[in-house]
């Protein structure tokens, strides 16, 4: 099946990036770009987890934000956050077809994670095609 | 009277969206995004949630219906979406290479559920006398051991979809 690749050199940008989040936080320990409907593309994780499921329900988390927020009569979901008692999982849209979600353990500051989770979305989406 | 939820389901482009959005009453909830995998050749935007529909029948019984997205790496919804569910359509995309295994692929996919509850089938996408025989299509569920109504559908119009629906409503009654 043909689907969305980004380059070497691209690449190595997202995993610059990506390491330079988990710089910034140490609660961040796993970083992922999918596609908005549902395919891995690239990622840094410091523990096991299984990146083609994530990537399928990190789409569909996305999409029912979204639908939510249109149902509701709020526009633009910037963020979906899924706050669980041992960490938090933060997702938002990177580019028209991309998804950047970001892992973090419950120690993260959820402002910090916020402001580091758009910085790197912008920076992404500056730099890849 | 409490409410009935079906569930619709089939491979992607079979037409479930198109079919709830036929049938509610109401605005249908779509979780539709861009596909950027080899279905763009085939349709611009995916169901990678849920669509979600409401509609009363003609005895005043509401009915909710689901959606489902089609593709396996979506297994995780079709979990989430047949809880409390009282029965199952799926639509069977006859434009497609392989529509009786297709149909296999699916009732595999949803067999506990679907031992559970009622079921029926909309053959979609016939134009032309597109696909296998419903003599075929009963015949491969005769082999797999499985009765169930298999009903040719347009899911674009709101009878052929209330069809499918008083169908499988009429399977639970008499289940």
């Amino acid at each position: 099946m043909t689907q969305l690749k980004i380059n070497e050199k691209g690449e190595r940008f997202c995993q610059d990036v990506f390491e330079q989040m988990m710089t910034q936080s140490e609660a961040v320990y796993g970083v992922l770009i999918s596609t908005v409907d549902g395919h891995d593309v690239t990622r840094k994780f410091k523990r096991d987890m299984p990146a083609a499921k994530l990537a399928a329900m990190m789409s569909s988390v996305l999409a029912l934000g979204e639908t939510i927020a249109r149902e509701a009569k709020q526009e633009m979901c910037r963020y979906v956050i899924v706050e669980n008692s041992d960490g938090f999982i933060l997702t938002l849209k990177l580019k028209e077809k991309l998804v950047l979600s970001v892992i973090a353990s419950a120690d993260a500051n959820l402002g910090l994670l916020h402001s580091l989770s758009r910085n790197a979305a912008e920076k992404l989406a500056k730099n890849l095609r | 009277m409490a409410e009935l939820k079906l569930i619709i389901t089939g491979t992607p482009g079979a037409g479930k969206t198109t079919a709830i959005g036929a049938i509610s009453e109401t605005p249908p909830v779509v979780t539709d995004t861009s596909t950027t995998d080899d279905l763009a050749e085939v349709k611009d935007v995916t169901t990678v949630a849920m669509d979600f529909g409401e509609l009363t029948l003609d005895d005043g019984q509401k009915v909710f219906i689901y959606g489902t997205p089609g593709q396996r790496r979506f297994e995780f919804m079709w979990k989430i979406l047949v809880q409390g569910g009282l029965g199952l359509i799926i639509l069977v995309d006859c434009s497609r290479p392989d529509p009786v295994e297709d149909l296999r692929i699916y009732l595999e996919n949803f067999e506990d559920f679907i031992r559970d509850t009622g079921m029926v089938i909309g053959l979609t996408r016939r134009d032309g006398g597109q696909g296998p025989s419903l003599d075929e299509f009963y015949t491969a569920l005769e082999n797999w051991g499985t009765v169930f109504p298999i009903l040719e559908v347009d899911v674009r119009e709101r009878e052929d979809v209330s069809l499918l629906i008083n169908a499988l409503v009429s399977t639970l009654e008499f289940a």
